[in-house]
């Protein structure tokens, strides 16, 4: 076999069933391996084994990659050729870090003699994404390749999951090869550290440190992340609030974790978090953080988060995560599914029944409370349509069972909050990096990982345009999925904090002037349905339709160019200081402090 | 605060870029970093001195063993430890002193450590190992004796005493 023919094998073995790709040069071995295989390999019924899916550009290929990740928990795949093909993929791969999210990025690579020449479409690739990726490799000894591809799998996937880009100079995708057939690289350190949170279990006299805890508080808050999907604790999670009554919210990447229709769970909290979360974060005097990291769109100001929480409990997988921002009376390094399993059956051991007792009573009432006075709202009269209406409307449709994507910005925000979103894995955004063009790529990676589920792609009007190309690749492949664009003529939050914190200059994110025409757009790349909203009145009945059409669907909306995102926590504020807007009560007069510009981000 | 860590890593290509990115990317100072094979080829030891509070110096720790490559990581300010620091230095005897060559000479009776590697007109190259005191003290002392005019310093190497070693987590590999 060749480097190239073990590469394909490699995928095959690790249960890839599409690949996320665009050709060239350094490349063009593996390629041909590809299709020589699909060729050999046909499935009952024609299809390919390994369909290689070609997008306008590698970052949509990255992102794509992503986007099946995300949505099926399984590690996704992009092969691009060397150079400029590689650089492409570094905005997926960084953002696959920050959100980690496990993917595999193959890269073609000059032939080892030539690396270090200032050859053709030479890039630096390991340098460049040693500072990006979980682990980059560059396979300069063929022989090692085989185990190399499996050891990248391996690595993208366990632990905390992240991505793993494989450089591989094309005389080893050239050379002749044995095929083994199984074994990986020794990586004894990262083995043993994996062996070590695999151990990992908690003992009785942790579990008791946590109930003793536990049974203290009258008011306990779970503040699920991430981590919660990405460990597949969801089921774990779901049972142990409901078996002791504990309220939910979550992060913008733990959407899903809980069902958010259920009547304990407070959505997100955060920066654009929902104001009974953030009043409930305030409230809590237990704070059970559960594959979370307090980060800055949470607790921006950490050390007055959850001001009134007597005792902060933390479970995670990766040990960097416990005390980086801030410290927790108790923490346990581990699997959360496990972890969560074994003190929900040691809390029933023990005899610790909150709900029958009525430990908690007072607090879901103050939780029912503060879902019932501070509700998501908007100005449900105005003239103009209102984004936050248009997300309820599709999700009248959906209910909380559609995947959605999104780019970056506002309408990423309101559709974190308006949507409702009922299981793991069908929220789809940019969390960390916030890569505006995220939305797009990502909705058509997701569709092949889930054939059955309807993908929506919310999109601004910003964000879409920087993987515009990628409407073409929607239609290319025959992909069902449903655009919105929710068109504000501009960058849309860029310009509600220089209205807020700018003096409302608005330097180069007003984009009325721009005359692109999106129906046109989306019509030239091959949507039969494609249409502009414009009209309040025909919101629902065009809505309908939309999420009607057996197929691809493109539905532009003009916006009400001033609708803002709230509530807001604004940087460098505490949640006492959250700012709930015009049609959201709030506890407390709005905050006249101003914070520097120079000290918020 | 000043602070030594010890880590070991595989000899991978790219092992020391990735561990010195880390530090670039996450704002950490590299006071001083050393790096050789050990006794186990396919095993490098690396000693990096750094400056931080408890929490930073945690952080760097947990950071670092996050990185694939790197076989064991720890923090050694805390502990009975052993430093050691190569310097070569050259220095120019100064001509207008007529007894610059008996001043050297009962300088380095002073440092019995310190080795004349090589003599030139007027010039001296000497190596001296020691903790990062005793070189910054050796290099006050040379002052009123010639002129410094070039040196390399190797960085802290440290160990800790006893029979204590950092051992790598798991199996090396050709262990």
């Amino acid at each position: 076999m060749t480097g190239a023919d073990i590469v394909v094998q490699v995928l095959v073995d690790e249960g890839v069933d599409v690949i996320f790709g665009y050709s060239g040069g350094a490349i063009l071995p593996v390629f041909d391996a590809v299709f020589r295989y699909n060729r050999e390999h046909p499935r009952d019924g024609g299809g390919e084994p390994l369909p290689l899916i070609v997008p306008a550009n590698e970052q949509g290929a990255g992102f794509m990659a992503q986007g099946y990740a995300r949505a099926s928990g399984k590690v996704g795949v992009a092969l691009v050729t060397s150079g400029p093909g590689a650089t492409n993929t570094v905005t997926p791969v960084r953002d696959a870090m920050a959100d980690s999210i496990p993917i595999v990025v193959i890269c073609g690579q000059v032939p080892t003699a030539a690396i270090g020449t200032d050859a053709f479409q030479e890039a630096p690739i390991s340098s460049i994404m040693g500072s990006c990726a979980k682990h980059v490799f560059l396979v300069t000894d063929a022989a090692k390749l085989e185990a190399t591809l499996r050891s990248a799998f391996e690595i993208a996937r366990s632990g905390r999951p992240g991505p793993v880009v494989v450089d591989i100079p094309k005389d080893v995708q050239n050379a002749q090869l044995g095929f083994s057939g199984g074994g990986a690289l020794p990586i004894p350190g990262y083995r043993a550290r994996l062996r070590a949170i695999d151990a990992s279990a908690l003992d009785d006299a942790q579990c008791d440190a946590f109930f003793d805890a536990l049974a203290r508080s009258r008011r306990p808050l779970v503040y699920a992340g991430g981590g919660v999907i990405a460990g597949g604790a969801t089921a774990a999670l779901r049972a142990f609030a409901q078996a002791f009554g504990l309220p939910v919210t979550s992060t913008l990447m733990g959407l899903g974790a809980a069902d958010t229709t259920d009547a304990l769970s407070l959505q997100m909290l955060g920066m654009h978090g929902t104001a009974f979360a953030n009043y409930a974060t305030l409230d809590c005097d237990f704070l059970f953080a559960l594959g979370s990291r307090f980060d800055d769109r949470v607790a921006g100001v950490p050390a007055q988060f959850a001001p009134h929480s007597k005792f902060i409990a933390q479970i995670d997988v990766d040990p960097a995560e416990i005390n980086k921002v801030k410290r927790a009376d108790w923490h346990h390094l581990g699997h959360l599914a496990r972890a969560l399993e074994r003190l929900h059956a040691f809390g029933l051991a023990r005899g610790f029944a909150p709900l029958r007792e009525g430990t908690y009573d007072d607090w879901h009432a103050h939780v029912a409370d503060l879902k019932r006075t501070y509700a998501m709202n908007y100005d449900r009269d105005a003239a103009l349509i209102q984004p936050y209406a248009v997300i309820e409307e599709i999700n009248r449709h959906t209910r909380g069972r559609a995947i959605i994507s999104t780019g970056v910005g506002q309408h990423q925000m309101w559709a974190a909050q308006y949507f409702d979103f009922r299981e793991p894995r069908l929220w789809l955004t940019s969390g960390s990096m916030g890569t505006m063009g995220f939305g797009l790529p990502a909705a058509i990676g997701a569709q092949f990982a889930r054939r059955d589920r309807m993908v929506i792609d919310i999109d601004g009007d910003a964000s879409i345009r920087m993987n515009l190309g990628e409407l073409e690749t929607v239609t290319t492949y025959g992909l069902p999925i449903k655009i919105v664009v929710l068109n504000n003529s501009g960058d849309g939050m860029v310009r509600q904090w220089q209205k807020l914190f700018f003096k409302g200059r608005f330097c180069a994110s007003d984009k009325s002037l721009h005359r692109k025409d999106f129906v046109k757009a989306a019509q030239a790349d091959g949507f039969e349905w494609a249409r502009r909203l414009d009209r309040r009145e025909d919101l629902a009945r065009v809505v309908a339709e939309f999420i009607a059409f057996d197929g691809a669907a493109f539905l532009e909306v003009a916006i009400d160019p001033d609708a803002g995102v709230y509530p807001m926590i604004g940087p460098g504020m505490a949640y006492s200081e959250m700012i709930t807007g015009d049609h959201i009560p709030s506890r407390h007069a709005p905050a006249a402090r101003e914070v520097s510009a120079a000290e918020m981000f | 605060m000043r602070r030594i860590i010890s880590m070991l890593l595989q000899n991978e290509a790219g092992a020391l870029a990735r561990v010195a990115g880390l530090f670039a990317a996450r704002g950490y100072n590299i006071d001083s970093l050393t790096v050789a094979p050990t006794h186990d080829a396919s095993v490098s030891r690396l000693t990096l001195v750094t400056a931080g509070d408890d929490a930073v110096i945690e952080q760097i720790v947990k950071q670092s063993r996050k990185l694939i490559d790197v076989l064991e990581i720890a923090d050694l300010t805390g502990s009975a430890h052993l430093e050691s620091e190569l310097l070569l230095v050259k220095l120019e005897l100064d001509p207008t002193l007529p007894d610059a060559l008996a001043g050297f000479v009962a300088f380095l009776r002073r440092h019995p450590r310190a080795q004349v590697l090589d003599i030139g007109a007027g010039v001296r190259t000497i190596e001296y190992a020691g903790n990062g005191m005793e070189v910054e003290a050796f290099l006050d002392g040379l002052a009123p004796i010639g002129r410094v005019f070039e040196l390399a310093r190797s960085g802290t190497a440290a160990l800790e005493r006893g029979a204590v070693v950092l051992a790598p987590a798991g199996p090396v590999p050709g262990s």
